[in-house]
């Protein structure tokens, strides 16, 4: 169980238009693991999450999910393969209110009444601020309160994958330890997750494996502890010197 | 007293106006464009009211249970199969391409109809009210009625279905949208026809209060863009505001300094606003 992938890239190239981004990903994200994703900004890690959520086109490679090859999807089909993309800066629909912010991320299931509002509530279960605020807009929520309602957007999905592009920018550290600890505890009832993360520390604590990207290549990867140890990211990325 | 007929004037044509902008509002803060053929819709669906009454003596009532659909019908498909292939351009591509269809549209009109105007006129009529001393006509009142209905029954589409949320989400945030599993191009499908079936149905109230021409759809399109520009984009709430203030002012103004400078009045208060307030009276919300 926890050696099949929830997605595998070969060879993955993407880009804007003329401009290239992504020079050949290889990359798996194993089922029932944390994944995450490393490396500087412009190292193309939005780029490479944009693509596997189907909204920019991929130009060569292969991107496959249990044994569906998902290179040509649309976003919808995607989603309904289960992969869900938490987009980088939140992106709520900032009119919306939160309880229908919520029902968007619920929007392509067929589930009954019953089961949606069930799912709801597990999200106000793991994030009980949203609860007090259903009603409110959620343009008016803190960062953190945003990024809770983007993961439990995504969550209604009832995705097999979760991808989070930047947790953890622009919170306080006591909110990135509370959402670490959902995370932890989402992992816990199965959920596979691919965090892309800034904050290197955080993101190697918390997950089983880990990729390095730069210049639009994947140029490491390793067990979090592996990479935590490598010298090379701790002068990286860490800003470590080595005695 | 006549500032009570002023007023209740204002109030019986200002949500008559609403009617008509809110399609047009829809479409334009949902797709970004700027529909020209808004206008041409609204004149299409009075001479449908207009030929249901004269054929089949179909009543303007149920007129608008058959101006909903085969509007939006006609407004889906034309989305879908012209405006579609150049929905990403800049605005001034859809801009010139709604006009192009409008002119098609109208030239149509003025071929098939002449433009001539014609009355559409309840035969027994329907007499009058009378409201704080003011005399109202009660086949107006019920069109006002009407129109209060088809704006809210917008607001429930848009707040209460699944659709509608769809809608409000493409419209705040396209690329979020796609990413919950939205299918855009339908969604812009259903907002240009919903904007469509608005319109035909603004036609069909329209032609139980003033005279039918072809030549009347620059004039209809002209208040759907005032009142959007007052209100502010993209709220019934807006719409609503804006076309009470429309009707007020245009009313006001034609008694103080005659009809004819109405229209003068409304468009110079267009230009106040689009410098001292671009947002319009209530700003440029979600939709709501």
């Amino acid at each position: 169980m926890a050696d099949t992938p929830v997605i595998e890239l070969q060879g993955l190239r993407a880009g804007y238009g003329e401009v290239q981004v992504l020079w050949g990903i290889d990359l798996a994200v194993r089922s029932g693991e944390i994944t995450a994703l490393i490396g500087s900004n412009g190292a193309g890690k939005t780029t490479l999450m944009r693509a596997l959520s189907g909204l920019i086109p991929i130009q060569s490679g292969s991107y496959r999910s249990d044994g569906a090859d998902l290179s040509d999807a649309t976003p919808a089909e995607i989603l309904s393969h289960g992969i869900v993309h938490v987009p980088e800066g939140r992106r709520l629909f900032g009119a919306m209110s939160i309880e229908d912010n919520l029902l968007m991320g619920a929007y392509l299931r067929t589930a009954g009444r019953a089961e949606i509002s069930r799912d709801m509530d597990r999200v106000y279960a793991t994030f009980p601020k949203l609860l007090e605020r259903r009603n409110q807009a959620a343009a008016t929520l803190s960062g953190g309160e945003q990024q809770m309602c983007a993961i439990g957007r995504g969550l209604m999905s009832a995705p097999k994958l979760l991808m989070i592009d930047e947790l953890s920018l622009g919170l306080s550290p006591l909110l990135v330890e509370q959402l670490v600890a959902a995370l932890r505890a989402l992992n816990a009832e199965g959920m596979s997750i691919l965090l892309v993360e800034q904050d290197v520390t955080t993101a190697l604590d918390l997950c089983h494996a880990a990729y390095v990207m730069d210049m639009g290549r994947i140029v490491r990867s390793g067990s979090g502890a592996e990479l935590l140890a490598d010298p090379i990211i701790r002068d990286a990325y860490l800003g470590v010197l080595e005695e | 007293m006549l500032a009570a007929q002023v007023l209740i004037n204002a109030l019986v044509l200002g949500c008559l106006y609403a009617c008509i902008a809110i399609g047009f509002s829809l479409v334009w803060g949902v797709l970004n464009v700027i529909n020209l053929i808004h206008g041409s819709f609204i004149v299409l669906g009075a001479y449908l009211a207009w030929g249901l009454y004269q054929s089949l003596h179909i009543s303007p009532w149920y007129a608008l249970g058959i101006a909903a659909p085969a509007f939006f019908v006609l407004g889906y498909v034309i989305q879908r199969l012209i405006l579609n292939r150049v929905i990403t351009a800049p605005v001034l591509v859809t801009l010139t391409l709604t006009f192009g269809l409008d002119l098609i549209l109208n030239n149509a009109m003025i071929y098939y109809f002449k433009a001539d105007y014609r009355k559409l006129t309840l035969t027994p009529p329907m007499g009058s009210v009378s409201l704080f001393d003011v005399v109202v006509p009660i086949d107006r009142l019920i069109a006002t009625a009407s129109a209060l209905a088809l704006t809210g029954i917008l607001y429930l589409i848009l707040r209460r279905l699944r659709v509608g949320r769809a809608i409000i989400a493409v419209r705040l945030d396209r690329d979020a949208a796609m990413l919950m599993g939205v299918n855009v191009n339908s969604i812009y499908a259903i907002a240009f026809g919903l904007g469509a079936a608005l319109a035909g149905c603004a036609g069909v109230l329209m032609a139980l209060i003033f005279p039918i021409s072809p030549l009347t759809s620059t004039a209809y399109l002209g208040k759907a863009f005032v009142v959007c520009v007052l209100g502010g984009l993209g709220s019934v709430s807006g719409a609503l505001a804006g076309g009470i203030l429309l009707a007020l002012i245009e009313g006001i103004g034609s008694t103080l300094i005659g009809p004819a400078h109405a229209t003068t009045l409304s468009f110079a208060l267009l230009i106040v606003f689009l410098i001292v307030r671009p947002q319009g009276l209530l700003g440029r919300k979600g939709f709501e």
